[in-house]
């Protein structure tokens, strides 16, 4: 906090040199990565990580102050101390072999990563993979099926969760890699969603090879590490990143009102209350985000941003129910000739996107309960036993 | 309003959390419930002393000169407690509207009486309906001479059993005004109505010709700033009440055991309790953030006063319509405290008007501010 003042001075001072706000781009005519390497090699990518690690040995004051400089000029590549998951993963539990390997790419966009997490079988019961890693001398072999991975098709590497043990039970036999994308062993192939996107891929892997050095932490703990890499993406998805235009709350106000207002609705009292309580989650929302932040700020540690996720999913939820409810008949339009159905039909599929991944409304709500609560954990059958003994495999 | 820095405000918060933890405790509670008056003269005396009373009231006049966003504050301990008395009626809406007069003669004679605690002062300005609008005030004000006359009714008025001085709102050819005059003048019937929420004592209060004095330059607007601060202040109230009654439940539902484990294992109750939690937490974002705003008299005041004064009252009656589902059988039961907490949230609710009231307002607000 110390240097807060003089950090925003010489991070404003450095981005007037380099950083037009009103196009948004460079002043040196480069590309977006050209731009990103120039932010990572003055440290304002991850200012909180040391010197020798690209970044500033910043505290988490002197950090966000430099974020909030970043935002406030609109400039991209700054926070990803706090946002870029692959690279704070690899950072934190990661050899200093693999670390000098990828990390700098990362942070640059020239490598994208994909998360290798879920699989037909592991849903809400993550720790119930089956994919396996098999060391074989330096590397390790690895075999299974992954599922609902974001931008596998172009992905240079993934963060893969396999099991490595199967005599122990089912959390303490997983462990973390980071496996290169573009090897003949691994097949991806697009899911078709609900909304009519491909987002998402099932990825098959046969045979596909991990050198040793690209196992993330120790074998065995890689349930810890993905544990680690959750809890930043919930925090993020909190923030309302799961919604298809990164709309500002007010946006989303003109939008309620706009649709009533078109559709001759806006007097209707019945319609005016759904509405106001429509809106009101999402301000609550905003303001218990406002608050959290102050809080941590001051350094009383918030439950509140846990509760995120979960208010962020009633959220768009009921938007979209609301907004249908004001479209009326016409919600069973849809296509480009029926613009406004059309958005708001995805927006009533898309809003399980929230509710369902990256943890379900119900498993979000036992993590609440559990962690922020204290309540008794959920009993699972199948938590101490060796994996292989348990109804997972066995059926 | 004075400046009241962050350490000063937690000075006063933890004075008056002590000062309750001490006399308003859940015996004390009860006790004061079933007086005859509804409030406790020595905790009264002691909010008096500690400044709490004269929290809004300048330091001209006796009193401590602090806001909305201490206000809030000290009502989230009130809420807690579940403190029952005059201190919305007395020191937030009374004090406001003798505030927002410019009248210093009647200032230096009302503030530092109620600001001590010694006389308690309410506002009658709801009629019949209990509506809190303006189109509903049924009491009339005519000019006789000097002075004016009041007649007709006000009801829901909140503690004027053990008041002095009534504030009324009453129309004149002028429009709405504020008048004032004793609880025990010529032509004022107070009748006690019986209320669910013992805690929470209302009154119907008739006028016949009563004398009253006007009290000057307080209209519609000032009414209405008023009834922002108390609107404030009732939100506080509700989310230290939610919070409180939310952290009982959580307590109990982890010592509760039924099929060899505690009950807060089970999913059934968890997934409860962690809906809750989210609408405890908003309904103290909500509650601050209304306070702050109308603190810095911000441009979208409007829009979060109405914000918490529907968001407020809906997760305390939320959250404690449900702590009593959570308890089960124990809950429901006179001695367990849960019900108390019930009856003053689903009485908070309709006391300065109904959550569709102010949702409808939000909407409002918000079409102006789009």
């Amino acid at each position: 906090m110390s240097n807060d003042k003089n950090v925003r001075t010489e991070v404003s001072k450095w981005l007037a040199e380099n950083w037009d706000p009103d196009t948004r781009r460079s002043k040196h005519g480069e590309s977006l990565t050209e731009w990103l390497e120039r932010v990572v090699d003055a440290g304002w990518a991850v200012p909180s990580w040391p010197k020798e690690w690209w970044g500033k040995s910043f505290d988490k004051d002197d950090a966000s102050a430099v974020n909030s400089e970043f935002r406030k000029m609109r400039a991209p590549g700054s926070g990803q101390d706090r946002t870029n998951i692959p690279a704070v993963t690899v950072m934190n539990f990661g050899s200093d072999a693999v670390k000098r390997k990828v990390i700098r790419d990362f942070l640059t966009g020239r490598a994208t990563q994909c998360l290798l997490y879920s699989e037909p079988g592991a849903g809400s019961d993550l720790a119930a993979i089956r994919a396996r890693a098999e060391r074989d001398g330096d590397k390790y072999i690895i075999n299974g099926q992954k599922v609902w991975t974001s931008g596998a098709m172009k992905a240079d590497y993934g963060l893969l969760i396999a099991r490595t043990d199967w005599d122990v039970p089912k959390h303490s036999g997983i462990s973390f890699f980071l496996i290169e994308m573009k090897q003949p062993g691994i097949d991806v192939r697009p899911i078709n969603q609900i909304t009519g996107d491909s987002h998402f891929n099932e990825v098959f892997l046969d045979n596909a090879i991990v050198p040793a050095e690209n196992l993330v932490g120790e074998e065995g703990q890689g349930w810890k590490i993905l544990q680690a890499a959750l809890a930043v993406e919930r925090l993020i998805m909190g923030q309302g990143a799961g919604e298809r235009r990164q709309g500002s709350s007010k946006s989303n106000v003109v939008s309620l009102i706009d649709i009533a207002r078109d559709t001759g609705k806006l007097q209707d009292p019945v319609a005016r209350q759904e509405i106001a309580q429509a809106m009101a989650y999402r301000q609550l929302n905003a303001l218990n985000m406002a608050r959290a932040k102050s809080e941590m700020a001051s350094g009383v540690s918030s439950p509140i941003m846990s509760l995120g996720k979960l208010a962020m999913s009633r959220i768009l939820h009921e938007d979209a129910r609301v907004m249908t409810k004001l479209l009326g008949a016409a919600s069973m339009l849809d296509g480009e000739s029926n613009a406004r159905s059309a958005d708001v039909n995805y927006r009533t599929a898309n809003a399980y996107m929230t509710s369902i991944g990256g943890g379900t409304d119900q498993i979000q709500r036992n993590i609440i309960g559990e962690r922020v609560l204290g309540l008794p954990r959920e009993t699972e059958v199948d938590r101490n036993m060796p994996f292989r003994e348990s109804m997972a495999i066995k059926g | 309003m004075t400046n009241i820095d962050p350490e000063e405000r937690a000075l006063i918060r933890d004075g008056f959390k002590r000062l309750l933890s001490d006399q308003c405790g859940e015996d004390d509670v009860r006790r004061t419930m079933e007086s005859d008056k509804g409030f406790d003269p020595r905790l009264w005396q002691a909010m008096g002393e500690m400044g709490i009373i004269g929290l809004l009231v300048d330091p001209d006049f006796g009193g401590i000169g602090a806001g909305p966003v201490e206000i809030e504050m000290i009502m989230e301990e009130a809420g807690s407690a579940l403190l029952g008395g005059p201190l919305l009626s007395s020191a937030v809406i009374a004090a406001s509207l003798i505030l927002a007069s410019d009248d210093d003669d009647t200032k230096a004679r009302l503030l530092p009486q109620i600001a001590s605690g010694e006389k308690i002062a309410t506002a009658a300005l709801t009629g019949e309906k209990g509506s809190w609008l303006p189109a509903d005030v049924s009491v009339q004000a005519e000019k006789a001479g000097e002075s004016w006359e009041l007649s007709g009714t006000a009801s829901f008025v909140t503690f004027a059993n053990v008041a002095d001085i009534l504030l009324v709102a009453a129309t004149t050819l002028d429009g709405l005004k504020c008048f004032e005059i004793e609880t025990g003048a010529a032509g004022v019937v107070i009748e006690p109505l019986e209320t669910w929420d013992p805690s929470l004592r209302l009154s119907r209060i008739s006028f016949s010709g009563a004398k009253a004095a006007i009290l000057k330059d307080v209209g519609p607007d000032a009414f209405d700033q008023a009834l922002d601060v108390a609107r404030v202040a009732l939100a506080g109230e509700q989310a230290g009440a939610a919070r409180r009654i939310f952290d009982i439940t959580t307590e109990y539902i982890m010592s509760r055991v039924q099929f060899g484990r505690p009950v807060g294992g089970f999913q059934a109750i968890k997934h409860m309790a962690a809906d809750l939690l989210i609408e405890v937490e908003s309904a103290t974002s909500a509650a601050r953030a209304a306070a702050r705003a109308l603190a810095d008299d911000a441009p979208d005041k409007k829009v979060l006063i109405n914000l918490a004064a529907f968001a407020c009252a809906d997760a305390f009656s939320e959250v404690a319509a449900t702590s009593i589902q959570m308890h089960g059988g124990i809950a429901f039961t006179w001695e367990h405290v849960a019900h108390l907490y019930l009856r003053r949230a689903r009485a908070n609710a309709q006391l300065f008007g109904s959550s569709d009231h102010y949702r409808e307002q939000y909407v409002t607000a918000l079409e102006k501010a789009a």
